[in-house]
């Protein structure tokens, strides 16, 4: 390999290596602490499923095995990052879309959820668990 | 404790895939590269076990799948026999080094979770546990159809086995394998290259690319994984390696059928030999095929049904002009000259045109893929950074075999 190909090569890779720090710092603090999600730090703000990453493992227990189930946010028109989150956090229960037939559990983020039809049975930060009457 | 296990499980892959130690000219490499192909032939067996309990309706336990493995790694019998380890460290190897621990700090502080792990790698491999076979019912549920439903299973197989090792799924496991991924992808073709400078460059390309194309948990470093693997095996004439990097390839992500028709071309033009341009493919084509008429007996056809829909070739302007600008990498074209300088100072391209070839058509069947979008600029944006890649990594592997040894006992540089 000749000189001139070897400084190439290597002037590339460390352009490449600082501008993987600086990609690593614009995307926010704090920058050693353990994160709570695997969302946390993906950009400056904060993601589309961060909020339901965090409800929905406590919201798990609380449900039966088998249970139809929904997560969206009330009054969002995207529903479908909660929802499809909600699949992957309850394997043990069925997640139906919110654009169907709600089911007897919804998982509100963090709107209320207005349906005269359901209760809420449990409460957090992020949102709240209800149940078809 | 569930991540480790998780991780674990995987990295024990690396005893079955010991296997691909006695062909004779992987034997030749040194033990990094050996070990990263071991770990490359292990993903391919187990996942092909699941596979092929899947069809036969054999569970999916720690005993049916994790027997058959130790067998292998018994029959392997390559395990005392872990000479050439470089136990020197050269200064490209630091370099490779410094790529994976950024990348280690990026996936354990959630800075390259790439959102499809959520919605759909993760819950793949997760469900796919659970059932303890490809769970066509969850694939084929008419709510999740965003989730593509006939996307090669490897990835979700891949996911089963970590799974069934920590006996559940880890939402960490699948970003801690990213670094893992890349470092193997950076041996492995240090190795069949035998050049530790551009191994350098394609781990910074890679890892740059993995962290602003957000590829954590996605199929993206596993795909570049193999493709690396058997783009550079089949430049450096390692054909069987090939045969089984491409078969896995075509096994990871829809794009990586184009994939093998490409490099089966580009072999068939540059080294002129028919029945090995027919057999390399082979068992990709095979495998494929068996995934294809699985998805269409269960009506899960989604994405390989897309070839059947209209160009729109006036955006092809705009296609261009917006892969282009994502092409840049926000850091002014750097991996694409940082490949394509070297390679222009080379004058014996003799051995560069497989890989040469690949790239350009993996770059053409992603402007073809782009065109069939009616309206592609969000999916350029979504995707572009990460598909192109793969032409990426066959130019560094262009650029490397440009000035090369043309054999392989050829010295390292």
């Amino acid at each position: 390999m000749g000189r001139g190909e070897k400084a190439i090569v290597t002037g590339a890779t460390l352009i490449l290596l600082l501008a993987f720090i600086g990609r690593l710092y614009t995307r926010g603090g704090p920058y050693f602490e353990r994160p709570l999600t695997i969302v946390d730090h993906v950009a400056p703000d904060k993601h589309d499923t961060r909020d339901a990453l965090v409800l929905l493992p406590k919201v798990r227990p609380l449900l039966p095995r088998g249970a139809h189930v929904t997560c969206f946010e009330p009054g969002e028109r995207d529903t479908m990052p909660d929802f499809f989150a909600a699949v992957g956090q309850l394997p043990q229960q069925t997640v139906v879309s919110p654009d169907s037939e709600l089911p007897q559990y919804v998982i509100a983020i963090r709107q209320p959820f207005t349906h005269t039809a359901y209760r809420v049975i449990a409460e957090f930060p992020e949102g709240r668990l209800y149940c078809r009457d | 404790m569930t991540d480790i296990l998780w991780v674990a499980g995987i990295l024990s892959l690396i005893f079955p895939g010991m296997i691909l130690w006695r062909l004779p000219e992987v034997r030749r490499l040194d033990l990094q590269a050996r070990l990263a192909i071991a770990l490359a032939g292990g993903i391919v067996i187990v996942t092909a076990t699941l596979y092929l309990y899947n069809f036969i309706h054999l569970p999916w336990t720690r005993f049916t799948v994790g027997v058959p493995l130790i067998l292998i790694s018994v029959g392997a019998g390559t395990l005392a026999r872990t000479g050439g380890l470089r136990a020197r460290l050269p200064t490209n190897t630091i370099l490779i080094l410094l790529f994976v621990a950024l990348t280690i700090y990026g996936v354990a502080t959630a800075r390259e979770t790439c959102g499809d792990l959520i919605y759909f790698w993760g819950p793949k491999g997760q469900r796919f546990h659970y059932a303890g076979s490809i769970d066509t019912g969850f694939l084929g549920f008419r709510d999740y159809y965003l989730m593509h439903s006939d996307y090669p299973p490897l990835v979700p197989l891949l996911y089963a086995w970590g799974s069934l090792v920590a006996h559940r799924f880890s939402w960490w496991g699948p970003l801690l394998l990213m670094p893992i991924l890349l470092l193997a992808t950076a041996f492995a073709f240090r190795g069949l290259a035998r050049n530790g400078w551009y191994a350098a460059l394609l781990t910074a390309i890679l890892g740059y690319g993995f962290a602003i194309g957000m590829v954590g948990g996605a199929a993206d470093p596993v795909l570049l994984f193999f493709e690396v693997i058997a783009i550079a095996a089949l430049t450096f004439d390692f054909e069987i390696l090939a045969a089984v990097a491409l078969a896995a390839v075509a096994m990871t992500k829809v794009e990586g059928a184009v994939f093998v028709a490409i490099a089966a071309f580009a072999y068939l033009i540059t080294r002129r030999r028919i029945a090995k341009a027919i057999l390399i493919p082979l068992p990709a084509a095979i495998v494929l095929g068996t995934w294809i008429a699985f998805a269409w007996r269960n009506h899960l056809i989604d994405s390989y049904g897309l070839a059947r829909g209209s160009i729109h070739l006036h955006l092809l302007g705009s296609v261009l002009g917006d892969t282009f600008r994502q092409a840049s990498y926000k850091i002014a074209y750097v991996p694409w000259l940082a490949t394509l300088v070297p390679l222009a100072m080379h004058r014996n391209l003799r051995r560069a045109w497989l890989p040469l070839i690949v790239a350009a058509g993996t770059l053409l069947s992603t402007l073809f893929y782009y065109l069939h979008a009616a309206s592609p600029t969000w999916w350029i944006e979504a995707s572009a950074q990460r598909v192109l890649l793969t032409p990426l990594a066959c130019l560094v592997v262009a650029s490397a075999s440009a000035g090369g040894p043309l054999h392989k006992s050829g010295g390292d540089r």
